[in-house]
């Protein structure tokens, strides 16, 4: 009974790599409030998920993205 | 350790940050001063940008700007340490982070910053469609409502001049 249509990898898709500099592309796996979304719902397979989690957390010691909203 | 020794040199990357209170120029020559810190430890820097005065995402020690240089380089595992604790020993970087990079030639980086910027492109195209549609209807559907607001107004002014003349002649 799994009804959640699978989504296609961004990553696998476009050929990118996960790069911790890339803000834009960042952020469409960012929640309103700064949160990284969960792998079910930016579709991004598990081994790039992982790589992203980890971009996310590096752009926010640079200070490159906010890790809260406000 | 043995077995990274012998695999030699590998690619690092290096993305740092100075606060805001230099000049650009000021900026320029602490960049200089910090690929010097990185190439005194034996290491063969590749690549070097310099992005220019940004906003940070949030504010460190009071700095709402930094300007941000990135620079890659190869060198041994056992100097990465060295070099990290010469910047964060320096006042005039305000963060730094190195991490390990992929060996890219210029035109695969000048490909992938092509691809980034399109995919960007393409998603920022996908937000604001829907959004203007949003936006569209409210606003039609307060003028619709503003418009019957006015003519029930102009009825209610009528009335009440009425029954006011009314009160007069009485």
């Amino acid at each position: 009974m799994n009804n959640k249509k699978q989504k296609d990898c961004f990553y696998c898709v476009n050929q990118l790599e996960v790069d911790y500099k890339d803000v834009r592309t960042l952020r469409r796996f960012i929640n309103f409030y700064m949160k990284i979304l969960p792998g079910d719902r930016t579709g991004i397979c598990s081994w790039h998920q992982r790589k992203l989690t980890q971009a996310i957390k590096r752009a926010r010691v640079m200070s490159l993205l906010s890790p809260t909203h406000k | 350790m043995s077995k990274s020794k012998a695999s030699g040199p590998s690619r690092y990357e290096l993305l740092f940050i100075v606060p805001n209170n230099y000049t650009e120029e000021e900026a320029k020559t602490i960049v200089a001063k910090v690929e010097g810190v990185v190439s005194e430890q034996g290491a063969n820097i590749v690549y070097r940008e310099f992005w220019g005065k940004k906003k940070l995402a949030y504010i460190i020690k009071q700095n709402h700007y930094g300007y941000y240089s990135l620079c890659e380089f190869d060198s041994e595992k056992n100097v990465i340490a060295k070099i990290d604790r010469t910047l964060r020993l320096s006042q005039e970087v305000l963060r730094h982070q190195i991490v390990s990079a992929v060996v890219l030639s210029d035109a695969e980086r000048a490909k992938i910053k092509d691809k980034q910027e399109q995919s960007a492109v393409k998603n920022e195209k996908k937000d604001e469609k829907p959004i203007k549609e949003k936006a569209a209807r409210p606003t039609a559907v307060r003028t619709e409502k503003n418009e019957s607001n006015k003519a029930e107004l102009k009825d209610l002014d009528e009335k009440l001049e009425g029954i006011l003349s009314a009160q007069d002649l009485l």
